[in-house]
């Protein structure tokens, strides 16, 4: 009897081609608006995210406990040894940098420019992926002993000075003296936020120590992990290497931002796709209903040769079923068609600086994750056959004798 | 001067395969003031016959001229036009709008016409009494009987003051006492209004009432008999 | 009443639950759309006003090319004087001077590089939100000398409070080494992390003392009685500046382009968002209306018979598809218009929307934008959706043959 309902249910589905399409249809741009929103949503967010770990930059930071109130070389802590320097070596760490950050002046002979000056090791920095992407003239730094300094773009334009022109840096030492080192611009880089170009300048880590009277001390470490979503276990970890006198904090304490976007984006992901099916259901619902409707008589008739309502009912919940699953296989291979070839990155050049706001480059790469189609599939699938239980009850409902006398 | 003259008309149907001769040179002529039967078994062509007169259906060849115009060569805005201003139908199963009132039926066609709603109104009454159906005028369809029904298509056929009514199997839904009555003022019609009555048939109540039966077998005339002497 | 609307109207609703079932959709869309069009065109509006009124104003005059290079020689001469004639233009509400440059902050403590801005306190208050942000002291006066108003973020990184010294640092418009000492009389608190991390004031007329700046300023601010209102008056305000100077009026827009630009991409996926809903509930009126014309053929067919125009036939159905639209459309307003309402004295948050929201100068609670704008664009658009939604089936009509139409069942 169940392959006998099942054939009915799909044969009924196509009495009325027209209407069954044009629901299908409905349900097939629904699926794939949901699953094409939350690839481009999941997109812009894992770019805020990877720009944001980036600038951080890291997964994890240490510094001294006082630090983050007040960035001053005078809240330093030692470079990692011991039980840190250990922890730091094990997975899931994938790759540290310890890092003098300070507030610094920049002057030409021009003009000057207040930012922050990073005193980093080269080559852990590039483990870390906290290098600038783009080195537009001269170099990057050689090692962390290089006394030259490498400014962003338009800092350069601003102080109207130029690869290999001496400017000023000034900053203030523990004994809040200001130190200042004429310094040669080795190089200038690019930076995907042009905003981030006036706000950093890298020098040489032992330069800078050098300069600032600190030998040894940093102002943080940074930690990049795999993966970014889970950072608590790695922080507890450190945490204990590195004792009572350093604070250990993940990305999502110290940019809120970003992991308020990415909380709001998986709550937006959910409440759109229920949004949009609503906007379905009554058009569902309204297929259903006319279609049992014209059914009148038939399903009397079935009832009167003594076909139960309990299989009514799932003879309606069938075709809904059935419905859906088409519509479903429909719009999520549309999305995963049309998102596929746009994962190389949709260009945002026009709108460039408003991305800028959001923390983001000028190009999106939207990102299809499976967890999204299957996602959209229960939501879709759960509340369509809740919806038809409406119509498929009234079906199975229906009183025979009234129902053969209709019309 | 004829009221209807057809010359010659032929008309093939498709049925999946298979190819059925509607009409197969048919020529006919009928005055005006007249009230004719066309009869014959189903499938004889009566109704194609009918709806060809009524321009509702272009014959493949042949001509009709219904009063002074050809008809089959116009378009179907011209068509519709023909329809709405110079002829009556009424059909086998009533086709009323069932989400108009009666009056608003037999208003519907003088609507179309352009007539004002005053005087829409008071021919609508005034035909409907005319066939007595005072006091229903307010009334759905599916309120009225069948007969009631029929009438308030007749009445909606000749609200709009057509020279020319097509009846297509009239009676066929219709016991026979609202048959009779529904016969009978058709003939009142065609006496007092000097209406053309065409009617497609093979109930014998009807045949009676003709004055003309034109018998139709596999889409050719079999027979024309005039019976001047009809029911009275 | 016309009959054809009679037919029109009773013929919706001979299958009521159908019919209601349509209308639903477009309420349920309708409600929504409004909600959030007012929700965005109010956030868009906030956007402006915080962003404006905190940094930029509505309107100013500037060097040529400081936009870009923002050089400390690219100044506007005789700034004070400019920006009181240019208060008597039309439209404009208030202006102010402008002057700022970059030094080296220093507290007993610590140093910081900061961007220091030169006001005219008197008028600085009614160009600029940040006077009222004021949380500890007070902002600047008239008759303040070395005076300075730092953001509360900068005030806790140069451990200073009001009554503290600074010492500033930098270079001055002659190129000479230019230095002052100034006492901070209150700290700004705006909870907008850029600002109260970057900003610092002082009198203009100290200001341009100590960086030799004469009579000279960086750009005079303009607020206007309306914002929208900004391009229209760039010509007028260029027309009346003095000639020879290359100065330049520049909009908001031209000051901060990002603003625009991130509504513009906001809009972008907020209407692939509604595009989505609208097509959904233009497919529900398609089916709904297709459904109600196939299964009144043969009485189409009947119409077409007694002298209708298929051009009629169509009508009625694209009249129906009207009445049903009006029906969501006005519920969808009325429904749309009482949640607005609603937030619009409540404002509207949801958890974690706080931090993003700073990131875009907005407070934590939105307010909707009540406006005909807000509360019809929407609604209008289904509309508009349902009607070309109705186009096919009443093509359809256009084709039907009266003979075959009244044989169908």
């Amino acid at each position: 009897m169940g392959a006998g309902i099942s054939r009915l249910a799909w044969r009924n589905l196509w009495r009325n081609r027209r209407r069954t399409l044009i629901m299908l249809a409905a349900v097939a741009v629904g699926v794939w608006a949901m699953v094409f929103m939350s690839a481009m949503m999941r997109g812009m967010v894992d770019e805020m995210v990877r720009s944001g770990l980036e600038q951080l930059p890291g997964m994890v930071q240490i510094h001294q406990r006082a630090y983050r109130d007040d960035p001053s070389v005078v809240n330093s802590m030692p470079s990692p040894e011991g039980t840190l320097q250990a922890a730091l070596a094990e997975p899931p760490v994938t790759a540290w940098a310890a890092r003098v950050r300070v507030p610094a002046m920049v002057a030409s002979a021009r003009a000057s420019r207040g930012l922050t000056l990073l005193g980093v090791d080269p080559a852990a920095e590039r483990a870390l992926g906290s290098v600038p992407p783009t080195i537009s003239e001269g170099r990057f730094l050689e090692d962390e002993h290089d006394r030259g300094v490498v400014l962003g773009q338009r800092l350069v334009e601003r102080l109207e000075s130029d690869l290999g022109k001496r400017v000023v840096i000034m900053s203030q030492d523990p004994q809040n003296d200001v130190a200042d080192r004429g310094v040669r611009v080795v190089g200038i880089y690019k930076a995907r936020l042009p905003g981030d170009e006036e706000r950093f300048a890298y020098a040489g880590r032992a330069a800078l120590q050098e300069l600032l009277q600190v030998p040894g001390q940093v102002s943080e470490v940074a930690v990049m992990a795999t993966d970014y979503r889970r950072p608590q276990a790695l922080v507890e970890h450190l945490a204990r290497a590195a004792g009572p006198q350093l604070e250990v904090l993940p990305w999502t304490e110290l940019d809120p931002f970003l992991s308020s976007m990415l909380d709001l984006q998986d709550g937006f992901s959910l409440v759109f796709m229920v949004v949009v099916f609503l906007a379905l259901s009554f058009g569902l619902v309204n297929t259903l209903a006319m279609a049992v409707f014209e059914r009148i008589r038939e399903i009397g008739l079935m009832q009167a040769l003594g076909m139960r309502p309990g299989l009514i009912l799932r003879q309606v919940l069938l075709e809904s079923l059935y419905l859906l699953l088409l519509g479903l296989a429909v719009g999520n291979g549309a999305a995963w068609l049309t998102i596929k070839p746009l994962e190389s990155g949709i260009e945002l050049s026009s709108v460039a600086r408003g991305m800028e706001m959001f923390a983001m480059g000028a190009t999106l790469y939207p990102a299809l994750y499976w967890r999204d189609m299957v996602l959209a599939t229960v939501v879709v699938l759960g509340l369509g056959v809740l919806a038809s239980l409406i119509p498929a009850w009234r079906a199975a409902r229906l009183d025979p004798i009234r129902a053969l006398n209709s019309h | 001067m004829s009221a209807i003259h057809c010359r010659d008309l032929c008309k093939t149907f498709h049925q999946g395969e298979e190819e059925i001769t509607g009409l197969d040179h048919v020529s006919l002529d009928i005055e005006a003031g007249s009230f004719v039967a066309l009869v014959g078994p189903s499938g004889s062509g009566k109704t194609t016959l009918l709806n060809a007169m009524g321009g509702l259906d272009r014959p493949d060849s042949g001509e009709i001229v219904l009063g002074d115009t050809r008809i089959d060569t116009l378009d179907q805005g011209e068509l519709a036009d023909l329809r709405l201003n110079r002829i009556g139908f009424v059909f086998q199963s009533y086709n009323l709008v069932p989400v108009l009132s009666a009056r608003e039926n037999v208003e519907f066609v003088m609507q179309l016409q352009g007539v004002g709603a005053q005087e829409r109104a008071a021919r609508a009454e005034a035909v409907l009494a005319e066939i007595g159906l005072e006091g229903l005028s307010g009334r759905r369809p599916a309120e009225l009987s069948g007969g009631q029904q029929q009438r308030v298509a007749v009445a909606r056929a000749i609200a709009s003051e057509p020279q020319l009514i097509l009846a297509d199997e009239p009676t066929a839904n219709l016991d026979s006492h609202s048959a009779t009555q529904l016969m009978e003022l058709f003939v009142h019609l065609n006496r007092e209004h000097k209406v053309t009555f065409v009617m497609a048939t093979h109930d014998t109540r009807v045949m009676r009432y003709a004055r003309r039966v034109v018998s139709l077998q596999d889409g050719r005339i079999e027979s024309d008999q005039r019976t001047p002497e009809a029911v009275e | 009443m016309n009959i054809t609307g009679l037919l029109a109207w009773r013929n919706l609703w001979r299958h009521s639950r159908r019919t209601w079932l349509t209308v639903g959709a477009m309420v349920f869309c309708n409600t929504l759309l409004v909600f959030l069009i007012a929700i965005q065109l109010g956030s868009y509006r906030m956007m402006i006003d915080n962003t404006l009124s905190a940094f930029t104003g509505h309107l100013q005059v500037q060097h040529l090319g400081y936009l870009e290079e923002q050089k400390m020689r690219q100044t506007v001469p005789e700034a004070a004087a400019l920006a009181s004639r240019l208060a008597e233009e039309p439209h404009v509400e208030a202006t102010a001077a402008r002057a700022v440059t970059f030094a080296l902050a220093s507290s007993e403590q610590r140093s910081f590089g900061i961007q220091l801005t030169g006001v005219q306190p008197a008028l600085e208050t009614q160009v600029s939100s940040y006077p009222g942000l004021v949380s500890r002291g007070r902002y600047l006066q008239q008759g303040d000398d070395a005076a300075i108003v730092l953001g509360s973020i900068l005030a806790r990184n140069l451990k200073v409070a009001p009554g503290d010294e600074v010492t500033l640092l930098g270079s001055g418009y002659d190129g000479s080494v230019a230095a002052g000492v100034a006492t901070v009389v209150g700290i700004i608190d705006s909870g907008l992390a850029e600002v109260d991390r970057g900003v610092a004031q002082a009198p203009l007329a100290w200001f341009q003392q100590v960086f030799a700046l004469g009579d000279r300023a960086h750009s005079v601010v303009l607020r206007l009685d309306d914002v929208n209102r900004a391009p229209m008056l760039v010509p007028q305000i260029q027309a009346s500046l003095p000639v020879g100077e290359s100065l330049v009026a520049l909009d908001w827009d031209q000051l901060q382009p990002g603003l625009r630009e991130a509504i513009r991409s906001d809009m972008v996926s907020a209407w692939f968002m509604y595009g989505v809903l609208i097509v959904l509930v233009a497919l529900s009126v398609l089916n709904t209306q297709l459904m109600s014309v196939l299964e009144r053929t043969r009485e189409f067919g009947v119409m077409l018979a007694l002298g209708l125009r298929p051009q009629r036939l169509g009508r009625l159905v694209l009249l129906e598809t009207i009445f049903l639209g009006l029906i969501g459309l006005l519920l969808g307003v009325a429904l749309g218009a009482l949640v607005v309402l609603y937030f619009d004295a409540y404002g509207f948050s949801y958890p974690g929307m706080a931090e993003a929201a700073a990131r875009f100068n907005l407070p934590p609670r939105i307010y909707p934008q009540v406006s005909l704008l807000s509360l019809f664009l929407g609604p209008l658009t289904v509309f508009l959706g349902a009607l070309l939604a109705a186009v096919y089936p009443a093509l359809r009509l256009l084709r039907l043959q009266p003979v075959a139409a009244m044989r169908a069942v």
